[in-house]
């Protein structure tokens, strides 16, 4: 394949504004695969994108398409459309040369696209404006193509209007891409250098890298050397995903494919590094990626302990494709061994949790996120907590900064009331405004993060009845007056439960927990106080009355094997409980913690 | 060895709205054919010990007619028995008569257990009973008359809607009836009874709870041990059958559905009466290991006053059972009592039992 003859393009899209669609009918179109062989939405393979209607793993295919004479070969390589992802999209975007800008003609652009759309901006790449869904009844081309114009500086021959339920526009998305992004630039007789942007592992094949060969060629039996973990190993394989495997004798510059080498240790392989050969190594390594700092972390904990293991596999294994994934061994009290677990953002953590659960079939317990904060002590170092349990004593505490965000919160006019007032109840100063168009507006607000890690996305939701959509930037650490809310069962702190919560806040959340906590732990033998305290001061206390009445009467005329049955079947529904000292606690009480609400002590569920 | 032993007679002329044992209508044809299968295990079965407390339990013993009745007691007169036998045999109200009571009298029966279950009316239509207050005392008076003064009465609470008032009064009369042993026990609905057909539900727990503490007082202030969970008895009077059970000690079961406990080996028979008539007694059978039989030594001596033994337990399992057990979170708080010679459980935790012995079983 002549080089001149490649396109690598990504896809930018809001979730729900037809970014599947549109690649399966690329797919289409392409002949890649035909409409029976295309499983609604083929790019989105895991089960849960299926489910949520979202991309999280980037995907690349080889498409190949006549035009003009010539044939072309074109690598669509999937972007994720939450914020959550931004550094997978980076990494997805650093194997392109041009974009796809996806937005719904009903619904014009979002917060979480425009992020997205920068990004692009950033890595210089060519971007292909498309107005989609243009056969829906409520379509407004011309507005959303104002908006386009207005807040991104595209020029109205630009656009490519599409339908990607019709198929109409699909040929002159394929003309523009073609005629548009340029070819990859690179050589194909230089020394190779091939950026990995994703792997997974195979059991038979061990570790599967996906590269974009940027200078070079790679040919079977070649001996490779990562350049960053210095690992050594022969290609076993290489192919192309048309989405169907192809295998190819090589890889040359401009192609997107991927390698197998018969890796079995998943940590040789970094999404980022440069594949290069040993013999003939490059200079340099490919700037690669600047993994994102994790913002959110949780304690993760196997329901049954003996699965310890099991869980440090699951999440090597999750972290292979995703560097921003941390994670290390963590000790609680209450839960046993576990790790301390770092995430991009809420939807990231969610998405690991589930598939660890679905993927790896390991039961766990999530303990409540917290934020890393910056601590300043007595004698000014500082030191960077991530978790409730690490803060130190309050009097080696100087000062306590915690991150905060610049809001883009993109809704229709008539909520601007509402989000201020949810903004201002979540600590957020305002910044200000920018109107899109008569109706439609960007909301500037310096908030906490901490205040988003709980249910500021539901509230915003609820709020703007899911008109609004929320994208945040960090701003760097503000010194807060924070405290650590430890939560006692019968008098006992259980660090499971501790979070770090503003002190203007404090008795609202602390009153919440306790009650929340009344009402998922069963009556026990003794009456159970249950307190949030700072420090040695209580906050919030209430009690869990003593169980009254749990006992066999009758003598059943001698049958003892009949009262044993019913023993051990009260044995069994305990079984499902963490014994915390004397207390005996269900899963559901660590996970409700999380789904707090905390204005106005009401709670939210 | 085995000391004890219980007979079954699963028939009765009322079923009891709450009742779940194995129970039939009565019917003559069926009771003999019943009483012969009954004379047939028990020739089949017992060794030949002698027996220091009978138990005739149900259904209703005294619901046979008078001719099974005696013949009932003739079978039983294979059993040895010791001089001291307690000779226990329900009864109801509707059927104890003058002539039954001296049957049992002259065939040794020395202790009547009958079911009273409360002195409202409208309650006792509602378990299912047909008789009322003064019935009861007439019949308690007749008991008495005939000689008997070793009487248990039972007492049902904690049935839907009832009221603390209520069960005050039901109280009142138990003890005017002046027997030297109770049993109360709370309302339990249990699966394929009439009540649970119907819909009922068991009333509150703390109201429960409630009523046993004001039963403990009541009793306990009049004069009565309260030796087990749902048993009080004046000193001396306490059931030497019952107290098989709960200090785990071996014993005959006879009859249908019956319950045995034999050479290690606890047995259930089938609760299928075409099966017994007929001699097949297919019992489920379920041999106690040392682990077993400790689990089973603590979830009954725990429902008694004096409760484990140290001296029998140490003999029986080779350890100390605080020893064993240290490291439950029981002994902080005193749930379990250490006494000169016995491990018990504070009065104020009885009445959640089942919360302290899932910490012992299926361990």
């Amino acid at each position: 394949m002549k080089q001149e003859n490649i396109r690598n393009f990504s896809i930018i899209a809001h979730i729900d504004h037809g970014k599947s669609t549109l690649a399966d009918r690329l797919l289409e179109e392409t002949g890649a695969l035909d409409k029976r062989e295309i499983k609604e939405q083929t790019l989105d393979s895991m089960d849960i994108e299926r489910e949520r209607g979202i991309t999280i793993k980037l995907n690349a295919v080889e498409l190949t398409y006549p035009f003009e004479g010539e044939t072309y070969v074109l690598h669509l390589i999937d972007t994720p459309g939450h914020v959550d992802f931004s550094y997978e999209v980076s990494r997805s975007l650093a194997a392109c040369e041009g974009a796809l800008l996806v937005v719904d003609a009903a619904q014009g652009i979002e917060a979480q696209t425009l992020a997205n759309l920068y990004l692009a901006l950033e890595h210089d790449l060519v971007i292909i404006p498309v107005i989609n869904k243009i056969d829906l009844p409520n379509a407004d081309v011309e507005k959303v193509k104002k908006e386009l114009i207005d807040t991104v500086g595209f020029t109205e021959d630009e656009f490519i209007l599409t339908s990607a339920k019709t198929g109409e526009g699909i040929r002159d998305l394929l003309k523009a891409i073609i005629e548009r992004i340029p070819s990859p630039k690179g050589d194909p007789n230089g020394k190779l250098q091939a950026l990995v942007f994703d792997s997974y592992f195979d059991p038979y094949r061990g570790v599967v890298a996906s590269c974009r060969i940027v200078n070079g060629t790679i040919s079977l039996s070649d001996r490779i050397l990562m350049m960053e973990t210095g690992a050594v190993y022969d290609v076993v394989e290489l192919g192309v995903t048309t989405p169907r495997e192809v295998k190819k004798n090589s890889l040359q510059a401009g192609d997107v494919g991927y390698l197998a080498a018969s890796i079995k240790d998943i940590r040789d392989v970094r999404v980022g590094d440069t594949i290069t050969l040993e013999s003939c190594p490059c200079e340099k390594p490919l700037p690669g990626y600047q993994p994102m700092k994790s913002m959110v972390f949780c304690g993760l904990f196997p329901i049954d302990s003996s699965r310890f293991e099991d869980l440090r596999e699951a999440l090597e294994k999750l972290k292979l494709n995703d560097a921003s994934l941390v994670f290390e061994p963590e000790t609680s009290e209450a839960l046993g061994f576990g790790f301390r677990t770092g995430f991009l953002g809420l939807l990231h953590m969610e998405i690991i949790e589930e598939r660890i659960e679905r993927e790896f079939g390991i039961e766990i317990i999530a303990t409540s996120p917290s934020v890393v904060y910056e601590v300043e002590l007595t004698d000014h170092s500082v030191l960077l907590v991530d978790s409730p349990s690490k803060l130190p004593d309050r009097q080696k505490i100087y000062e306590i900064r915690e991150p905060y965000i610049q809001t883009n919160i993109f809704t229709p006019s008539e909520y601007i009331g509402p989000i201020m007032e949810l903004c201002q109840n979540k600590r957020g100063t305002y910044v200000g405004m920018d109107y899109i168009d008569a109706t439609r507006v960007n909301i500037h607000y310096h908030l906490p993060l901490s205040e988003i890690v709980y249910d500021f996305f539901d509230r915003l939701k609820s709020y703007t009845k899911g008109y609004a959509s929320f994208d945040y930037d960090l701003i760097g650490y503000r010194a807060s007056s924070l405290v650590k809310m430890d939560i006692l069962l019968n008098g006992e702190v259980v660090d499971a439960l501790s979070t770090i919560v503003h002190k203007d806040f404090a008795y609202a959340r602390g009153k919440t927990v306790v009650e929340n906590l009344k009402e998922l732990i069963p009556r026990q033998m003794f009456e159970v106080p249950i307190q949030a305290s700072i420090g040695s001061k209580v906050i919030a206390r209430t009690d869990i009355k003593a169980l009254r009445k749990n006992v066999l009467a009758k003598c059943y005329g001698g049958d003892i094997t009949r009262k044993r049955k019913l023993l051990e079947k009260q044995k069994e529904g305990k079984k499902r409980m963490k014994q915390i000292g004397s207390v005996e606690v269900p899963q559901e009480a660590f996970l409700a913690v999380l789904k707090m609400e905390d204005d106005n002590g009401k709670s939210g569920k | 060895m085995v000391k004890s032993g219980y007979v079954h007679i699963p028939f009765c002329r009322h079923l009891c709205s709450y009742c779940d044992f194995a129970k039939f209508y009565y019917n003559e044809t069926w009771a003999e054919s019943y009483l012969d299968a009954l004379e047939k295990e028990i020739k089949e079965t017992y060794r030949g010990e002698v027996l220091d407390t009978l138990y005739l339990g149900g259904g209703t013993p005294s619901a046979l007619s008078f001719p099974l009745f005696s013949r009932l007691f003739t079978i039983l007169s294979s059993l040895r028995r010791s001089p001291s036998l307690e000779f226990t045999v329900e009864c109801n109200i509707e059927s104890i008569t003058r002539e039954k009571l001296a049957c049992m009298k002259e065939h040794g029966v020395n202790r009547l257990s009958i079911g009273v279950e409360s002195s409202h009316s409208d309650r006792l239509r509602f378990l299912g009973r047909t008789y009322i207050k003064e019935e009861v005392r007439e019949t308690i008076a007749l008991v008495k008359e005939m000689g008997f003064t070793n009487i248990n009465v039972d007492l049902i609470y904690a049935l839907p809607n009832e009221t603390l008032e209520e069960l005050e009064e039901d109280l009142s009369f138990l003890l005017s009836l002046e027997v030297p042993h109770l049993s109360t026990y709370s309302l339990m609905i249990e699966d394929h009874t009439k009540l649970f057909l119907k819909g009922y539900h068991e009333i509150d727990d703390s109201l429960d709870a409630t009523m046993y503490q004001m039963i403990h007082d009541r009793l306990v202030s009049s004069g009565y041990q309260h030796y087990e969970i749902s048993n009080f008895a004046k000193e001396g009077y306490a059931s030497r059958h019952n107290l098989t059970y709960w200090r785990n000690q071996e014993y005959y079961g006879f009859g249908l559905g019956a319950s045995g406990y034999l050479l290690g080996v606890r047995y259930t028979n089938t609760r299928s009466l075409t099966q017994y008539v007929r001699g097949e007694r297919n019992p489920i059978i379920e041999k106690m290991t040392p682990q077993l039989d400790m689990e089973n030594e603590i979830m009954l001596g725990f429902r008694m006053m004096e409760g484990i033994s140290k001296e029998r337990f140490r003999a029986k399992f080779g350890k100390d059972f605080k020893e064993r057990y240290q490291s439950l979170p029981l002994w902080k708080e005193p749930v379990i009592e250490e006494t000169e010679t016995s491990y018990r459980i504070s009065y104020s935790y009885w009445y959640v039992l089942n919360e302290i012995l899932v910490h012992f079983i299926g361990e």
